[in-house]
């Protein structure tokens, strides 16, 4: 499995993209929205998208909606971890095309249970 | 005859909540802790003792801007903030700091407990990207709800703190 993880904090990127490859995830990072959708055009197709809220230049919520708007990412599974939390933001979220919505903080178990819920973990770690 | 709607009664009368009246120290502990459990570590405690904060100090911050407008200000000792960084960052940090990984860590970790803070203040409102330098001044002493705790016996202090100065008193 590959995961592309998106965050402005270089700290968060690290603790995800850890718990994702601790799980047996292949993992690619990128600091904002537009380097993500950079490094989808550059040709690296992941399965999972991680994905926070508030980035400049291209935040979140763009991100998803532009790689929506695209039908050649449609298989990709979309996760926002953000420390927005407020349910008018995840409906947001999920409205514009986010599968799942994890809030900062979170712990590794719980990450885990959301891609299990998405039936996103390598079958050995699933079992 | 017809008059002029300029909005200065509706203003004059508005009631504009204080942080007091929204949010108390134990919920702004409570989420901190919260925080501190999941990025710094399961072990990592918050204990509600004030401390003296040392002369050399930093900042984080995020503000908020909705129905109550402020900053939540995470404020303590450099070398705190430095250890934090390494705790953060865990097996993935590097051997020397570099100043821009305490600012990238320590403005993650209020941008954390700000969102959380937010969630708990009457909505919609929007949050910043974090900053880190010197505190942001408090304008308004009746618009600060602060909590002093001690991590790893080191001073740390969140304060919620509005943006706007008093009213005046008339």
């Amino acid at each position: 499995m590959r995961a592309l993880v998106i965050d402005d904090s270089r700290a968060m990127r690290r603790i995800v993209s850890g718990t994702l490859e601790n799980l047996g995830f292949e993992v690619n990072q990128a600091g904002d929205g537009r380097e993500g959708l950079d490094v989808l055009e550059g040709g690296y197709v992941p399965d999972l998208v991680t994905v926070d809220w508030n980035m400049p230049v291209m935040d979140g919520l763009q991100f998803v909606s532009a790689v929506r708007s695209n039908p050649a990412y449609r298989s990709m599974t979309i996760m926002m971890v953000t420390s927005e939390s407020e349910h008018t933001q995840i409906v947001r979220a999920l409205a514009a095309g986010a599968h799942e919505y994890v809030i900062k903080p979170f712990t590794a178990d719980a990450l885990r249970d959301k891609l299990a819920l998405l039936g996103l973990l390598p079958q050995e770690v699933a079992l | 005859m017809s008059t002029v709607d300029t909005g200065e009664r509706r203003r004059s009368g508005e009631h504009r909540p204080v942080i007091t009246e929204l949010i108390d120290e134990t919920t702004v502990q409570s989420i901190a802790e919260d925080a501190w459990t999941a990025l710094v570590g399961e072990d990592e405690i918050l204990v509600p003792i004030p401390g003296e904060l040392p002369g050399d100090v930093v900042s984080s911050w995020v503000d908020v801007v909705g129905p109550w407008t402020g900053t939540v200000v995470l404020t303590t000792g450099r070398e705190t903030a430095a250890g934090l960084t390494r705790a953060l960052l865990g097996e993935h940090a590097p051997d020397e700091l570099e100043d821009e990984d305490i600012v990238d860590a320590f403005g993650e970790i209020a941008n954390v407990v700000g969102g959380n803070v937010k969630a708990a203040l009457p909505g919609p409102s929007a949050l910043s990207l974090p900053d880190v330098g010197a505190a942001p001044a408090v304008r308004n002493p009746a618009d600060l709800c602060r909590v002093d705790v001690l991590w790893r016996g080191e001073p740390l202090s969140i304060s919620v703190q509005g943006a706007l100065p008093a009213l005046p008193v008339h």
